[in-house]
């Protein structure tokens, strides 16, 4: 146990827990080779998703942060930062629908052609960061 | 405290997931779109049940919905540990190594599951691969490494918890630069310029607006209005005007083929074959059902038509069987199966019209499958053969 310890660096369940997960992982791949075709494409999907989001857009939105909303004054950082931030998550569940992706299928699929969605974002946006200076309003009132 | 959100939302997630697979029914008929599911990962908690009618819309609104609402505390999380990725040494010992491996799996795993199921249910099919596969293997690998996470770092997450060492240690950081030893924090931060409760504000209000989004679609009714940013916010005016998953435009079927010489032929022990009017003439039954979309969405209605028992009964099928519909649509879901159960139900029903009018085209006509409990897309629409199967 102490040998296993000093050259693997963790404990039998560490270890169990791995290799449990690597297995797991090996089946999946084997089901997905069910459809060869497919193979390729999903891994790259897969690793695609990693590299993008830890070496792309994670980046790219601490630096935009960085050379933007945190040159702000320091107090009005936050009503900036939380409603633009609220917008932004809220568009990583909808940007499909809301920059129009997947209007052609949606259209072939229910039969209605329904579009406005990138306005309804926008009003949400707009929304949020009045609803933002407002309370900041409120707040320098406050402090004053 | 991210950690611990995600640790009660996320198995539900998978949960209903595995849920929706076993709904599916996937070792009936063609249900499996071809794939073998006697591997490994191809495991059925049970059968599928009838009743109530409501369950698969409720399960598969909760994963949907509750998918799309953890979104952002997932980003959150993977921003919050960013600093992770890139400590020195990158690799301290062989545990180490293949700790981190799993961690790729765990974040592979669930940015691919999110961003797959939000494009899926969002119509936008970018991906050259079959859906359901893809999303279904793709889970196990999350599950699988998430399973191996949560005892790895239970006690990380317990002790930030308890101790608050993180935020202490941030807070003194704002305060006088100086910050302590914690393995979650950035060994080098740049000075806190957002607060732990701005962060939170952020998320959790991300997290509220995109569980009204789920809630609107799934719920419908007047709720339906708060799905503003999803396809299935909104309805066409009237009584027929409820969501349609595949227009009867987009099958390229005759209008020749739905009308007079329309047949349904019923196969059993005989062979039976029905004009509509022989249809109509049969005992009706009305009943309220959802039509429960995998996609998250649904939509009640008064269904009216002859019990799928009743035919199977005059094709001289007695005791339990699975049925094959199979619809004029020759695309994926054209030929569904459903199970036993849903066969002997007596609000399985071949209907015939829906509030109180014809189906219409895009509904259906002539006729078409509903049933409780199943996936809206093994309501086969425009069917032109039954085929029971008894079990032996």
């Amino acid at each position: 146990m102490k040998a296993l310890r000093a050259r693997y660096g963790g404990g039998p369940g560490h270890l169990l827990a791995t290799l449990a997960c690597f297995a797991i992982a090996a089946a999946a791949v084997v089901g997905w080779t069910q459809r060869p075709q497919d193979l390729h494409n999903v891994l790259l999907w897969f690793a695609g998703a990693i590299l993008l989001h830890d070496l792309v857009f994670l980046p790219v939105y601490s630096l935009i942060d960085r050379f933007t909303i945190s040159r702000l004054p320091q107090r009005a950082i936050g009503y900036v930062r939380v409603p633009l931030l609220i917008g932004l998550l809220v568009l990583a569940g909808t940007f499909p629908t809301v920059l129009g992706y997947g209007a052609s299928s949606e259209h072939h699929a229910s039969g209605i052609y329904e579009h406005g969605y990138l306005a309804r974002w926008l009003l949400l946006c707009g929304a949020l960061l009045a609803l933002s200076a407002l309370s900041y309003a409120a707040r320098g009132r406050r402090v004053r | 405290m991210l950690g611990l959100a995600l640790l009660i939302g996320l198995p539900v997630v998978a949960v209903t997931g595995l849920l929706s697979n076993d709904a599916y029914q996937p070792g009936l008929g063609v249900n499996a779109l071809g794939r073998d599911i006697h591997g490994p990962l191809d495991v059925y908690l049970f059968g599928w049940l009838t009743g109530p009618s409501w369950f698969y819309a409720f399960t598969q609104g909760l994963h949907v919905t509750l998918g799309l609402a953890i979104f952002p505390i997932v980003l959150a999380k993977l921003w919050s540990v960013i600093p992770k990725l890139f400590e020195w040494p990158p690799v301290k010992s062989p545990a180490h190594a293949l700790e981190r491996l799993t961690l790729a799996l765990l974040v592979g795993g669930a940015l691919f599951e999110f961003v797959t199921g939000i494009m899926n249910i969002q119509y936008w099919y970018a991906f050259k691969f079959d859906f359901p596969q893809a999303h279904y293997y793709g889970a196990w690998v999350f599950i699988g490494a998430l399973v191996a996470h949560v005892p790895l770092k239970f006690g990380t997450m317990r002790r930030s918890l308890r101790t608050r060492a993180e935020v202490a240690s941030v807070t003194a950081h704002a305060r006088d630069g100086r910050a302590e030893e914690s393995v979650l924090l950035s060994p080098n931060p740049a000075p806190a310029s957002m607060s732990r409760r701005a962060l939170f504000t952020a998320v959790g209000g991300a997290s509220t607006i995109l569980l009204l989004q789920g809630v609107g679609q799934s719920v419908g009714g007047s709720l339906r209005g708060l799905a503003f940013l999803l396809p299935r916010g909104h309805t066409r005016p009237g009584p027929l005007g409820f969501q349609v998953n595949r227009t009867w435009r987009s099958i390229n079927a005759s209008l020749a083929s739905v009308g007079d010489e329309w047949r349904l032929t019923v196969r059993g022990r005989r062979t039976l074959t029905l004009s509509r009017d022989q249809l109509l003439a049969m005992p009706q039954h009305t009943h309220a059902l959802p039509i429960g979309c995998v996609e998250g969405w649904s939509t009640t209605q008064h269904w009216t038509g002859v019990r799928v028992s009743d035919l199977a009964a005059m094709a001289g099928v007695s005791g339990a069987a699975t049925v094959t519909s199979i619809s004029l649509d020759h695309g994926t879901y054209g030929t569904a199966t459903l199970g036993h159960q849903e066969v002997s139900d007596p609000l399985t029903l071949l209907a015939v019209a829906v509030n109180g009018r014809p189906l219409p085209l895009d509904h259906g006509y002539p006729a078409r499958i509903i049933s409780p409990a199943i996936p809206g897309v093994h309501c086969t629409k425009w069917v032109v053969e039954m085929r029971f199967e008894e079990l032996t």
